[in-house]
């Protein structure tokens, strides 16, 4: 070998060793960060450190920040953290949180996992699905945190004063023959107070307010304000987050709950003794499909039930968590191939259409039982049939038209997440985006 | 053959440099190779085996493309921090997004000029607790018992107190109109007030004659506490003394060394508090000889869950060193050490970095649930009392102060 081939080898060799370095780290900043390419600014970044420099403009991309934040946590903090995924966990838990929509929550292993099992029917607590469901009045998407603040400066007790409008935990369907059923409660109960404590809502300060412009009218003694004020003190120091209530409510299958639920104008006290306890299977008698759960296998069920009939009853009530895949499938059992409506969003992106590419030509006469508790995918099912003219239905649904992605995460919690919102009608897609939902 | 060995030697040498570079966030951090990222890079794609970055990042990357509405990815990015610092469970750990930090250090900072003047809250707008006697609002004529019903001539009624306050703050040299209601008289009272600066008095006595008990309210650790301590004491002193009421209720704490100065009063060559930090490393503070007073009377210690910090240190070593008896709610539980550390964009990371024992071991560090709730922690006082709120209580004023007539009624017993 020539001198000069051995140097051209040499260089070559180190110009593939800097190029393995390089290659090497970058593929560790693809393995740490997901498979998304970063820009080159932002992998700079992760050559320095976090402490290093003070600059406020400076962007701090956000997987080199977790990155950072969890290696100073663990260097600092009083006790050593062995556990990553629950850091991990936590900020997903603050980042679902701050989107302050009821539909879109963080649930720890244990709720998570009874999410699950309410999703197959099977249940624990009282035997009832209960969601956050804003109170008449206020349109969906409002209540978030910070949409909505108090307008005047009014209001004593400072916590009322700050609390915005918050949904009110609902039952928006009951298990038949569940401990919930039993005692008596219905769906469309709003859970007023567990085991006496008292469950955060707004109509407290409502009631404050009113009585503060009373007092100031002279309509109303000091002395009935004070009385007022203490009812809320005592309320507001036993007060229970309505998410913990629905733990209690639905967690666990031992210990007897006192419960209070406000229906109509009136309140309600029950005992309930948690169990365990499952929705109906599904079932057809005659014309009559009793509970059609929108589980993988109920198109063929359903296309079975509707084979020779010339009318049929679909109860559609109870029907709250059901997959939007499986509710399309049924649909194609029932109505022509189209566009049913679709799914929009307020990210100003285009809507989903929902369309089935195969279809039945014929179909019997559809009737639905509808109520309160036809929520999500039934709910969807319900208004592409009824706004097309292929279905009848009872009563208005539940108002719960979003659409719904679940993401497990690596430590058995996990989080619900609204993506889009169902329509029966996609005619302005642009303008509705702007204007939000109504 | 001497092809194939170079070839060998070539191959191994571009994999050693490769896993050279792919370490490098490790070797820079003075860490060993992380296993879970080499795990993911031998191409396991499920969901499940994410490491807890990839977690992060894929639910950050999810919630900013497909949630419904459209977030900001900034503040995305900070409510996951948040979440993260949180996720330890400790109060005082936390993530100081830019501009609460910001905010932080100002109110540190700020100097505010005032009246000097202690308020309530009252249906009218503010109670008047008590009035600073070396300050302008003194000097004016303003009384405890007077009730501010406009400021600058707005009315204040049903308004937070907090606002309040803030209006009748203001620079040094510049005048406030107040207008207060005074039992006796039918019509406001307006005082015009040149605001100066405030120097808060942090011990405050009364002497109560029928019980010949005296009270002390120590409002918090500050550098004159402890000379302001003595002067209140001996004050008490020129009376008969049956027993000495220590108020640290709302106290938040302050300085260690004044709380060790105050406790030297008490007893000499005492631990007063343990520091252990997480290398095992402890450090221990003692009181000093030389400074005991002779308190010849019975002492209770009352405390609310406002005490905290230095208030729970001097009021726990009182009770673990047979000095005092307390009385009230459970304290705050607040039994760490944070180190506030500025991070690159301006926002900070406050991290308990020790915690501290109290002298018969005890450790009272609050703890909560995931919403912030309490569950545990602080001082048990030995005789719980609650503050009766509907009697209106002024604090001091054992009349309508329900937690003092009980302190008095406890350290009467004693003897």
């Amino acid at each position: 070998m020539s001198p000069n081939s051995k140097s051209l080898f040499v260089s070559l060799g180190v110009v593939v060793a800097a190029g393995s370095v390089v290659v090497g780290s970058y593929v560790r900043d693809r393995v740490d960060l997901g498979m998304r390419t970063l820009p080159n600014s932002q992998r700079d970044f992760s050559m320095q450190s976090l402490v290093a420099s003070r600059d406020p403009d400076q962007q701090v991309p956000e997987g080199d920040f977790f990155y950072e934040l969890t290696r100073l946590v663990k260097r600092e903090y009083v006790e050593p953290i062995t556990d990553d995924q629950k850091l991990a966990s936590g900020a997903v838990r603050g980042m679902v949180g701050s989107l302050g929509d009821p539909s879109s929550l963080f649930m720890d292993k244990s709720e998570f996992t009874a999410f699950l099992n309410s999703r197959e029917g099977k249940y624990e607590g009282i035997g009832a699905e209960l969601a956050l469901v804003n109170p008449a009045g206020i349109p969906s998407g409002a209540a978030g945190r910070g949409n909505l603040q108090p307008t005047d400066e009014g209001g004593a007790e400072e916590m009322m004063a700050t609390m915005p409008k918050i949904p009110r935990l609902t039952l928006v369907a009951v298990v038949p023959g569940g401990p919930a059923d039993k005692a008596g409660l219905k769906v469309g109960d709003m859970v007023y107070s567990v085991d006496d404590h008292w469950l955060v809502n707004s109509d407290l300060l409502d009631r404050f307010r009113a009585a503060q412009i009373d007092w100031a009218a002279k309509k109303i003694t000091l002395r009935d304000l004070n009385k007022l004020r203490k009812e809320i003190r005592t309320k507001t120091d036993r007060a229970l987050l309505p998410l913990r209530a629905k733990d209690r409510l639905m967690l666990g299958t031992t210990g007897t709950l006192k419960v209070t639920v406000d229906r109509a104008k009136s309140q309600l006290t029950v005992n309930i003794t948690r169990g365990t306890s499952s929705m109906p299977n599904w079932s057809v008698k005659g014309d009559h499909v009793d509970y059609l759960p929108f589980t993988p296998g109920a198109a063929d069920r359903l296309k079975d039930a509707l084979q020779g009939k010339k009318e049929v009853t679909l109860d559609l009530r109870n029907n709250v968590l059901g997959e939007v895949s499986v509710m399309r499938d049924c649909l194609a059992t029932i109505a022509p191939a189209g566009t049913y409506g679709g799914f929009i969003n307020q990210r100003g992106t285009k809507p989903t259409p929902l369309t089935l590419t195969k279809g039945v030509s014929s179909h019997p006469k559809i009737h639905l039982i509808t109520d309160f508790s036809t929520r999500g995918a039934a709910e969807m099912f319900a208004l592409a049939l009824t706004s097309n003219g292929l279905a009848t239905m009872t009563q208005p649904t539940g108002n719960q038209r979003k659409l719904i992605d679940i993401i497990k995460l690596p430590d058995g919690s996990g989080y619900t997440l609204a993506t889009g919102e169902y329509r029966t009608k996609l005619s302005v897609p642009t303008a509705t985006a702007k204007k939000g939902v109504k | 053959m001497k092809f194939l060995r170079s070839s060998l030697i070539a191959i191994l040498g571009i994999g050693i440099c490769f896993i050279f570079g792919f370490s490098w966030r490790d070797v820079q951090h003075g860490e060993t190779p992380s296993k879970r990222s080499l795990a993911a890079l031998v191409g396991v794609k499920d969901t499940s085996s994410l490491t807890p970055e990839q977690a992060f990042r894929e639910a950050y990357n999810r919630i900013l493309g497909s949630y419904i509405r459209t977030v900001k990815p900034i503040d995305l990015k900070y409510s996951g921090m948040q979440g993260l610092m949180a996720s330890l469970g400790d109060p005082h750990t936390m993530f100081l997004a830019p501009r609460i930090a910001q905010e932080f250090s100002d109110q540190t900072r700020a100097n505010f000029g005032g009246v000097g003047a202690k308020l309530s809250p009252d249906p009218l707008g503010a109670r008047i607790s008590s009035v600073f006697e070396d300050g302008p609002a003194y000097a004016s004529g303003l009384r405890g018992g007077d009730v501010i019903i406009a400021v600058n001539g707005l009315p204040v009624g049903s308004k937070p107190l907090e606002g309040i306050v803030e209006k009748i703050k203001g620079p040094e040299g510049t005048k406030v109109k107040l207008s207060v209601m005074r039992k006796g008289h039918d019509k406001p009272l307006v005082f015009n007030i040149k605001r100066a600066r405030i120097i808060t008095p942090t011990v405050e006595s009364k002497y109560f004659p029928d019980s010949k008990v005296g009270w002390l309210a120590v409002g918090s650790f500050s550098e004159p506490t402890a000379t302001q301590f003595d002067k209140e004491i001996s004050k008490l002193e020129r009376n008969e003394m049956k027993g000495l009421v220590i108020d640290l209720r709302g106290n938040p704490g302050g300085l260690l060394t004044t709380a060790v100065d105050m406790l030297s009063r008490f007893v000499e060559n005492k631990v007063v508090v343990t520091m252990k930090f997480r290398d095992g490393r402890e450090e221990a503070a003692r009181t000093y000889p030389g400074s005991l007073h002779p308190f010849n009377y019975p002492i209770v210690a009352l405390v609310n869950e406002d005490s905290a910090s230095a208030a729970e240190i001097f009021s726990g070593c009182l009770r673990d060193y047979g000095r005092a008896t307390l009385v009230g709610t459970h304290s705050y539980g607040k039994a760490s050490v944070q180190n506030v550390i500025p991070l690159v964009d301006s926002s900070s990371a406050k991290i308990t970095i020790a915690r501290y024992y109290l002298p018969m071991g005890s450790y009272i560090g609050r703890k909560v649930d995931d919403d912030g709730v309490y569950l545990s922690g602080g001082l048990e006082p030995t005789v719980k009392v609650d503050l009766d709120l509907d009697a209106d209580p002024i604090m001091g004023d054992p009349k309508s102060d329900n937690q003092l007539r009980k302190a008095i009624e406890v350290v009467l017993s004693k003897k």
